[in-house]
């Protein structure tokens, strides 16, 4: 036995440390490694029937990637233009939704981390209850106003400013309001977490050297704050290209999300590798677009989630 | 001058994000009381409690709320198990494994849902094929997958409230335990976790509310044990009623009654707490035992006058009848549909001897006009008639034309829209 385990067994005891070992080992490799490793692996099966699985058939192809690249074997097209738009839709959308997520954001962390108060307490709830409210309900809430003889367009249509009701759903501007609306509390806690910590000192002799507003953010508490930053927007980002429910109900019925692709393949289609490789795609493509976002603006790893 | 001019601008800017954050919910709650068949607002109808009794009898909703209560039970007792073998872990695990370690049990919140459940449904899915058993055996069992997806990530954020607290513990407790005869598991159960108490139970509401609300993971893995939110999506995305605004009332209510009551009993142990500390031992003794429960504690002001409303409430609905309104509103859009009938009847009447002093040019336009019908995006959620009913208000505006029938009034021509009905 390693010294490291034994060093843990005598100090945990060795029921309780075998306890602890057992369910950590269950979490770290039976639910998360084995699990992606095994979406992994289906996503480079072919879709056959359950008595064909593991017989000769049973082989490793990029067939499933290649239809996302290159569409139906014998299809009209060069390339599979209807996924490959949707992909990078969801994905351009999910970065438009973070930025404007941290736009909105950010004042209010700022004014929560450095104002002191008891109001700052009822702030604090008025911010958590949206988000113990149920994801469906929360879009359902938006689509109630955002549908055509919804509260904004009956409100407009009867200021005169608008003649006619405008389609808020299908112009996807319902889709980013609830997108950017479900995540709000992701993007502002982080933040919020790092500003609170940030000396009002730091602030003050920045404003008696003379610094303007503007600048004191930019020189002070931006730079401050950026791993706070960094762990909210990734958090957005990740989740908001990975939304399901919002693009569900509130999406137009031709804009289709990503995520929604995949749920095809898996409830429509009955094509589970298909499914797999489009999910594989999206958690490597977030991956590889947070890690270099990291790189470029000069974040750590060890940063994030603090 | 420039100063105060901030402060104004900062607590409008509150003002407009609150709105944005709450608005949508007091929007949803209120359409709960309108006897509009369409969760609206406006135009108001009558104040109705008819969707609260709906929800009650919908099989389909409650059974969605026992599944849930079954899974979210089991994913408590699963994620807080894990998040705290998992915090334990992290606090002594070899240094050079931390980082790799750290990664691996957080990269769950990052994942995306749907790739969870994907991947749980995929692995569980082979484990039952290699294990031989048949498709109705416990590991493709829709509340064993849905614990188990659920778990994956949740146990992230159990472990991270969990390791916040674990962060304080002192080890040597536990080492005096250890020295003074307690075998490891009782210094567990006597030392450690009473420590960890706090902790774990909020560890606990908050794996019992992310799986109650978790959509994206629950939708691959859920089988035959639909949970709430499942069958909340399903009627959402295939018809609206206000019955569902009822049960977010329900919902709203309730964490607003929570939040309240965990922020005023929080306000209170802190008042306390100072008032103990300001206190003379006669002040001990006889003042302090009775701080008014309200002083400076505007939660709890707020959680009795949202306890007196919501009685209120209950009250009304039990003793008031909807009825003779709901009457007199389908009275009135009756003679306002007879109405437009005849108006219909009339211009379509005009158009036509219209058409037939000039039929050249205009009759082929008309004709080639697409059909305007209700194909908006809601299209096949309004009921006819509702549809219909909902015109005739907004069209006794002054300044609107009876014409915005249909999602798309701006695209299509008025005049074909009225020819089409």
């Amino acid at each position: 036995m390693p010294q490291f385990l034994k060093d843990f067994f005598n100090r945990n005891g060795f029921g309780m440390g075998l306890a602890i070992l057992g369910l950590v080992l269950f979490w770290t490799i039976g639910l998360i490694i084995l699990p992606q490793l095994s979406m992994l692996d289906f996503s480079f099966r072919p879709n056959l029937p359950p008595p064909e699985i593991g017989g000769p058939k049973d082989v490793y192809t990029l067939e499933n990637y290649k239809y996302l690249i290159y569409g139906p074997e014998g299809g009209s097209q060069d390339y599979n233009a209807v996924d490959l738009r949707v992909f990078f839709r969801t994905l351009l959308a999910a970065v438009c939704v973070t930025i404007f997520n941290l736009i909105l954001c950010y004042p209010i962390a700022y004014y929560l981390g450095q104002s002191k108060g008891s109001h700052i307490r009822i702030f604090a709830i008025m911010l958590i209850i949206p988000y113990w409210i149920n994801e469906i309900l929360r879009a359902f809430a938006l689509r109630i106003i955002f549908g055509e003889t919804g509260v904004l367009n009956t409100l407009f249509v009867g200021l005169g400013i608008w003649d006619t009701p405008f389609d808020f759903i299908r112009n996807d501007i319902a889709l980013y309001a609830g997108l950017g609306y479900a995540y709000i509390l992701l993007m502002i806690f982080p933040m919020y977490n790092v500003i609170e910590s940030l000396d009002g000192n730091q602030i003050e002799a920045a404003r008696d050297l003379g610094a303007p507003w503007w600048r004191i953010h930019w020189r002070v508490v931006i730079p401050y704050a950026k791993p706070g930053i960094s762990s909210g927007c990734t958090m957005v980002f990740m989740l908001s290209a990975g939304a399901l429910a919002a693009p569900q109900i509130l999406g137009g019925p031709s804009s289709l999300w990503f995520t929604q692709l995949i749920y095809q393949q898996f409830n429509d289609n009955n094509d589970w590798p298909q499914g797999a490789a489009y999910a594989i795609v999206l958690l490597v493509t977030c991956i590889l677009f947070v890690l270099a976002m990291m790189r470029l603006f000069k974040v750590n790893m060890g940063d994030i989630g603090k | 001058m420039n100063n105060s001019f901030l402060r104004i601008s900062i607590w409008v800017y509150l003002v407009i994000f609150f709105l944005y954050l709450l608005g949508p919910l007091v929007i949803m709650s209120v359409t709960a009381f309108n006897s509009s068949a369409f969760p609206r607002m406006t135009p108001w109808e009558c104040l109705t409690f008819q969707w609260f009794g709906e929800l009650f009898q919908d099989q389909r909703i409650l059974n969605g709320i026992k599944n849930s209560l079954i899974i979210g039970a089991g994913t408590v007792v699963l994620s807080v198990a894990m998040g705290l073998a998992g915090a334990l872990m992290l606090t002594q695990i070899w240094p050079k494994l931390r980082a790799t370690y750290y990664t691996i049990i957080i990269a769950p919140i990052l994942i995306p849902g749907v790739v969870l459940g994907i991947s749980t449904l995929v692995f569980w899915d082979r484990i039952n094929r290699m294990l031989g058993l048949g498709a109705d055996s416990v590991l493709s069992n829709g509340i064993f997958l849905t614990v188990i997806g659920q778990s994956t990530f949740i146990a992230s954020y159990c472990m991270l409230v969990l390791v916040a607290r674990l962060q304080r513990y002192d080890v040597a407790l536990t080492e005096a335990a250890l020295d003074l005869g307690a075998t490891h598991a009782q210094a567990f159960r006597k030392i450690l976790l009473p420590f960890m108490r706090p902790a774990i139970a909020s560890a606990a509401v908050l794996a019992f509310l992310a799986s109650f609300e978790n959509y994206n993971t629950t939708t691959f893995t859920f089988g035959e044990y639909p949970t709430l939110t499942i069958e909340l999506a399903q009627k959402v995305r295939y018809g609206i009623t206000p019955s569902i605004s009822a049960l977010a009332f329900i919902i709203v209510a309730l964490t607003v009654f929570f939040a309240l009551l965990n922020e005023a009993k929080l306000k209170r142990q802190e008042l306390v707490a100072a008032a103990r500390k300001q206190a003379t031992v006669e002040e001990l003794a006889g003042k302090i035992k009775l701080p008014s429960f309200f002083a400076g504690n505007m939660a709890a002001v707020l959680l009795v006058v949202f306890a007196v409303a919501t009685i209120t409430v209950v009250g009304t609905a039990t003793a008031y009848n909807p009825g003779q309104c709901i009457a007199n509103v389908k009275e009135q859009k009756r003679l306002e549909a007879e109405q437009r009938i005849q108006e219909l009847r009339k211009q379509r009447e005009e158009q036509r001897k219209k058409r037939e002093a000039e039929e050249a040019e205009q009759g082929g336009d008309q004709q080639s006009a697409p059909k305007p019908s209700n194909n908006s995006g809601f299209g096949n959620v309004f009921a006819p008639n509702t549809l219909g009913g909902d015109t005739e208000e907004e069209s006794s505006g002054p300044e609107t034309p009876p014409s915005n029938n249909g999602g798309f009034g701006g695209a299509f021509d008025p005049n074909s829209l009225q020819t089409d009905q």
